[in-house]
């Protein structure tokens, strides 16, 4: 792999709104190349935590750096650099769009105003379809899809972004466990083939703990990131989810989780 | 028919008639998509009160339409944003204050004035040549503006979070959108007047959304829609020697339902 570099860095950032704080004093790093899981109960900050990535949120303290840029001057065409699938439900199903033509969004924010998306972009949008394994259905409507075939689309049109970082927010809520192991296998697929970084947010540990290089644990603060093997410890996890875990001689983890939607 | 299209009048309303079509159902699609339905009724009624007081205060009526039409959409705008109240409940309370304006200005008139009523209710035939400047002029202006910004206003409707994330400038063309609207109620009022130009948004776009699942052809189909039933409309009204507005509004209704009815959508579930 490349030379790594930081693609994100947060020193004692805190967020939230006035009144109440979402995430308090994070010092974290993300470099290029990683595949990190961001882990967390229901409430943990997780989705402030995305919203700062993105650079939709200043922090109230302590600083943010995204790519080499504070973020209270993050320029558009840095979040162009993050391809960014948003949570499952947040989504019009009748929203009269092609699959073709959700895709081409992606290139909106790299074009930049006043420019037309041309062949070159309709080319970059069929190879990210092709990526997800959705090219045949470039012309179906969007709404016709089942729910692992939509993120799957979704996943395209952050790829036609042509990214360095692929955030991702709870991609396997709500969708089937044959179609969340379909996901996350393409997902480990776009990490080895184009070398992307990627930042995955999820209250489903099992699901990710065996692919990713490093997690991340939240709740309203940084408890712990390091190797999951280091982050799953009975006497951390259980400071964080309380009575709701189990944990198995095998070192799996089970967390009662009945809401979605973190 | 034919000799109709000599006169200078029937001129005049054909023309103004089928650029409000084609002006209101293309916004129409980001109104309906966006979910801004409520606030184009609030607009309309907005930009009529400045139009009530340009009348009470012997002003020209355009420069109070747009003032009141634009000050209504961006403190609607301001209030979304800042999430202190639901975008219906804030938009409800300035529609009907807006209106309590309108006629609280048309009481204080010390005389009768049947021009005010018709920017209430509609005249198309009785757009003056000048009156068919502006409304060209301004369609124009919206339209390019439309045309330009297509991409990032597609965007904004289908999922402007997202939008913003990837890089478009969300907020600005969410403004734009708004301000877009207000100018659309502007230059729709003299044609099928506030209460009417409403249906001219929302009718051709509810109707598009039926036979398409594409976003260009959703916009395309619903210029034709609106251009032919605002035209159509026009004609009847002349033939039947029945009030305009109404009659563009019901035969764009009639082909809503006519829309709903023959659905591909809905043929498709039914199949299904």
């Amino acid at each position: 792999m490349a030379h790594s570099h930081s693609i994100v860095r947060f020193e004692h950032a805190t967020f939230g709104f006035p009144g109440v704080v979402a995430l308090q004093d994070v010092t974290l790093e993300i470099t290029s190349g990683e595949f990190v899981g961001v882990i967390g109960p229901n409430g943990s900050g997780k989705t402030t935590l995305c919203k700062a990535i993105l650079g939709l949120m200043r922090p109230l303290a302590g600083t943010l750096q995204i790519f080499d840029c504070a973020c209270e001057k993050l320029q558009c065409h840095h979040r162009a650099k993050i391809g960014y699938l948003p949570q499952k439900g947040t989504i019009d199903r009748n929203f009269p769009i092609t699959v073709l033509e959700t895709v081409m969004m992606g290139r909106y924010g790299v074009l930049g105003l006043l420019k037309r998306p041309g062949p070159a972009d309709r080319d970059i949008a069929l190879a990210a379809l092709s990526h997800v394994g959705m090219l045949d259905h470039r012309h179906d409507a969007l709404g016709h899809l089942s729910g692992g075939q939509q993120q799957r689309v979704f996943i395209a049109r952050a790829l036609a972004q042509q990214p360095q970082v692929l955030l991702l927010d709870e991609p396997t809520t709500g969708i089937d466990i044959v179609t969340q192991h379909s996901v996350l296998d393409l997902i480990k697929r776009l990490h080895q083939d184009l070398g992307l970084t990627i930042v995955l947010i999820t209250h489903d540990i099992n699901m990710i703990r065996l692919h990713v290089d490093r997690l991340v644990l939240l709740k309203t603060k940084v408890y712990a990131a390091g190797l999951p093997a280091d982050v799953l410890k009975p006497d951390i996890l259980s400071q964080v989810y309380g009575k709701d875990l189990i944990i198995t001689d095998k070192d799996v983890v089970i967390v009662e989780d009945y809401h979605y939607h973190g | 028919m034919l000799e109709l299209l000599s006169y200078d009048f029937m001129q005049r309303s054909l023309l103004a008639a089928a650029l409000v079509g084609a002006l209101c159902s293309v916004i129409g699609v980001f109104v309906v998509l966006r979910g801004l339905a409520f606030v184009g009724a609030g607009t309309a009624h907005a930009a009529f009160a400045g139009v009530a007081l340009a009348y009470l205060i012997g002003f020209p009526p355009l420069p109070l339409a747009i003032l009141f039409g634009l000050a209504t959409v961006w403190v609607t705008g301001v209030m979304e944003e800042q999430g202190r109240m639901k975008l219906d409940v804030s938009i409800g309370i300035l529609y009907t204050a807006t209106m309590a304006l309108a006629i609280l200005f048309i009481g204080l008139m010390k005389t009768y004035n049947a021009e005010v009523y018709g920017y209430l209710f509609g005249s198309v035939l009785s757009v003056t040549s000048e009156e068919l400047h502006i409304i060209l002029v301004l369609s124009v202006l919206v339209l390019g503006l439309i045309v330009l910004f297509s991409k990032e206003l597609y965007f904004i409707a289908f999922d402007q979070e997202m939008a913003e994330a990837s890089g478009v400038p969300a907020r600005r063309m969410y403004y734009l959108l708004l301000t877009l609207i207000a100018l659309t109620m502007v230059v729709s009022l003299k044609t099928v007047g506030a209460i009417l130009v409403f249906a001219m948004v929302l009718i051709p776009a509810s109707t598009a959304y039926q036979l398409t699942h594409s976003l260009r052809h959703m916009t395309a189909y619903a210029a034709v829609i609106g251009t032919t039933s605002a035209v159509g409309g026009v004609l009847l009204s002349y033939a039947w020697d029945v009030p305009t507005g109404p009659a563009i509004v019901l035969l764009a209704t009639a082909v809503f339902f006519g829309s709903v009815l023959f659905s591909p959508k809905r043929l498709r579930r039914i199949v299904a």
